[in-house]
């Protein structure tokens, strides 16, 4: 780039020569030297000082040579020539000096611009960003603008792990401690590696990283931009801590929430019922019954009681245990008619005032599920429609496929649904009638979709026609493996 | 018959010991009972016991190594009692050489239908199979490898007669997966859960009256399944 406007100056300088000496005799030779001053401006304005000095010399030489008589000769006989060929280098280097310094300023300033110009436009993005991902990804686009950058990444002050070559923990603290920018060579690559700490008020949020291919991009004017965006950055990662600190909070707050609510209903809705166990276990204890009936009866209602309570405390743990968010699905390709069959055979005993009709459509596709789990959610459902329909009516439980989908639904003809939004039915510690008699503290339908959207399906609750609610579960179904008949030899 | 079965039973709850040991002194059995692994190896060694009913959260250890080092020289049937809802703690019981388990909180009926069932078996003596296995409407001749229905022969085939037949060979008793895949395809099977789940969807199609309700074949979801003759 440098030689090759160097050697540009030379033959122009050459060309203009060979252009004018034709025409000698006619020109004036103060003019001859403007024409030569001309050119070393025009080179200023291109090439920048270097090649206009050259070009200034050059030509020169060649007014010297060529039109100062004696022609075609360095030696300059008349002391007026001489003076005339001194003021043209004079003022050959003087006009390109300050041509070149011109440009450089035009240059310059044209740099400044692009440079905030892109400083703006990466703090307007920063604004918007959400995550430590986001912010490395804009400074990415930000860099990219300037050179092309390799390997970048945001280190926290104190990473030891998968540090960037040939960057040690003891070098990161360095850098850490001196809080400037640092450009370390990397020795197998010819590379080099910048690492610019992101400062803020207090402390660091982070070294930001990056391989260089060539390490002469990094003027001065770079450097700057380089701390400018530094700080930047900085700014937007220190937000976006304090933002998920706010968050984290605020979930800590929603959780405590969570648990007052369970707490409260806990004392409700297992106070109740162990009160209730603890006074007819003394009645019998202290041979209080009126009727020698009643004993037996009483009897038979603590082992209820405490059953029911059996029964909370399992959907208790189960929703703890979905809640967690540790629950791994252990699926498995099954028949749908298994796991209807098991839960059915499960709440026989719930729903022995029912007679229960089951609607399997034939030659269903095996489906892809963990069956204890879907098991609880058709006993939860199926619970609830004998809990919730007068005895003796029927509850009718359905399998169908529906496109891509496999539905299953248990409808009854108990009240139907109740007015409030139908979304919250399945919500925590929802219940249909906010107190009454029916054990249970709205655990149940929370934890059927809990079960459901971890195998990817949905929940939904329609009002049936000709009265009673249906509750139903959509699966997705998948592509089952083929079984081969593993049938072995007589 | 039941005067002179002796029963152990393990479990740390006192209460819970005594209502398990009055259901069972009811029913004409005797009962030794134990509250630490430690008294149970003692109990073991005193009174030869024909059943061993074992809590798995013992306050000296784990029940289950303790099922496998008693396997390992007596074939007494053990029947778990465990508190813990997780299938695959029961799984793990079974398949150290537990025979049956009772989920905490279980009834005085339930716990008396699976002792039956557990001494039934040790009624038949060896591993002898009985040439006649009879339930509902359905015999099984093992002699001639059939099975009829109110006298009518029904068509199986090997695999399915196989899996009735390791099923009806333990009434009440739950079998795991893994237990039946060995049994009725071999060893190298135990892990194939679908074939087990196609041939048991088979067979319920041959013998139940309602193969979505069964009588006979029962699902113990996450753990296998139980015949009820």
């Amino acid at each position: 780039m440098r030689i090759k406007s160097y050697g540009l100056g030379i033959l122009a300088c050459i060309a203009l020569t060979l252009l004018i000496a034709p025409l000698r005799a006619a020109i004036d030779l103060s003019n001859v030297a403007l024409f030569y001053v001309l050119l070393v401006v025009v080179m200023a304005v291109w090439s920048g000082r270097g090649p206009a000095a050259v070009t200034a010399l050059l030509a020169s030489l060649a007014f010297a040579y060529v039109f100062v008589p004696p022609a075609f000769s360095l030696a300059i006989t008349q002391a007026q020539h001489l003076i005339t060929a001194s003021i043209m280098l004079g003022v050959a280097l003087l006009v390109g000096h300050l041509t070149s310094r011109l440009k450089r300023h035009v240059e310059h300033a044209e740099l400044r611009e692009q440079h905030s110009r892109a400083l703006y436009l990466l703090a307007s993005q920063l604004t918007a960003a959400r995550t430590r991902a986001d912010v490395l990804g804009i400074s990415e686009h930000f860099l990219a603008t300037l050179f092309r950058v390799d390997d970048l990444r945001i280190l926290a002050p104190g990473a030891a792990e998968a540090l960037p070559e040939p960057l040690t923990p003891a070098g990161l603290a360095d850098i850490v401690a001196s809080r400037n920018l640092a450009i370390l060579a990397v020795p197998s690559r010819g590379r080099t590696l910048t690492a610019v700490p992101l400062r803020v008020s207090k402390g660091l949020q982070g070294v930001l990283v990056f391989a260089l291919d060539d390490a002469t991009t990094l003027t001065a004017q770079v450097r700057e931009l380089l701390e400018t965006m530094a700080s930047v950055v900085a700014v937007a990662l220190e937000r976006i801590h304090y933002a998920d600190l706010a968050r984290a909070t605020g979930v800590r707050m929603a959780s405590e929430s969570l648990r007052n609510t369970i707490l409260s209903a806990l004392s409700h809705d297992l106070r109740t019922p162990l009160t209730a166990l603890v006074g007819m276990a003394d009645t019998v204890a202290e041979g209080r019954t009126a009727h020698p009936g009643d004993q037996q009866a009483m009897i038979v209602a603590i082992r209820d009681q405490a059953l029911t309570i059996n029964r909370l405390v399992s959907n208790l743990l189960e929703m703890a245990r979905l809640q967690s968010g540790e629950i791994t699905l252990n699926k498995a390709w099954q028949p749908v008619e298994e796991v209807v069959g098991a839960s059915l055979q499960q709440m026989r005993l719930q729903l022995a005032q029912h007679p229960v009709k089951v609607e399997i459509m034939p030659a269903l596709p095996p489906l892809e599920f963990d069956a204890v789990l879907m098991e609880r959610a058709l006993c939860n459902l199926l619970e609830n429609a004998a809990k919730y329909s007068p005895p003796e009516s029927e509850i009718t439980l359905s399998a169908t496929q529906a496109g891509n989908w496999l539905e299953i639904s248990v409808c009854d003809r108990g009240p139907g649904l109740p007015t409030a939004e139908q979304a919250e039915l399945f919500g925590l510690f929802r219940r249909g009638q906010r107190e009454s008699n029916i054990p249970g503290v709205g655990l149940g339908l929370a934890i059927v979709r809990n079960i459901v959207e971890a195998h990817g399906g949905s929940v939904d609750a329609t009002d049936r026609s000709g009265g009673g609610a249906c509750f139903s579960l959509r699966l997705p179904l998948g592509e089952p493996p083929h079984v081969a008949e593993l049938e072995v030899p007589a | 018959m039941s005067e002179d079965v002796r029963i152990l039973v393990v479990e740390d709850d006192r209460n819970i010991r005594q209502f398990v040991a009055s259901a069972l002194e009811s029913e004409g059995y005797h009962v030794a009972a134990a509250g630490s692994l430690r008294q149970a190896g003692v109990e073991l060694g005193a009174r030869s016991p024909d059943l061993v009913m074992l809590d798995l959260g013992l306050p000296d250890g784990d029940g289950i190594p303790f099922i496998r080092d008693f396997r390992g020289w007596s074939a007494v049937p053990i029947l778990v009692l465990s508190a813990r809802s997780l299938e695959t703690d029961k799984v793990a019981a079974l398949d150290a050489g537990a025979d049956d388990y009772l989920s905490k909180p279980f009834g005085v009926s339930e716990l008396l239908a699976r002792v039956r069932a557990l001494l039934r078996r040790r009624g038949h003596g060896s591993e002898q199979e009985p040439p006649l296995i009879r339930f509902g409407d359905f015999e099984i001749d093992c002699v001639n490898r059939a099975v009829r229905r109110r006298g009518e022969v029904l068509h199986l085939t090997q695999i399915e007669y196989r899996l009735l037949l390791c099923l009806a060979t333990h009434p009440g008793r739950v079998m795991t997966h893994r237990q039946l895949l060995a049994q009725v395809w071999g060893a190298q099977a135990v892990e194939s859960h679908q074939y087990l789940r196609v041939y048991v969807g088979h067979l319920r199609q041959k013998i139940e009256t309602d193969p979505t309700r069964p009588r006979h074949i029962l699902t113990e979801t996450g753990v296998g399944y139980r015949f009820q003759p």
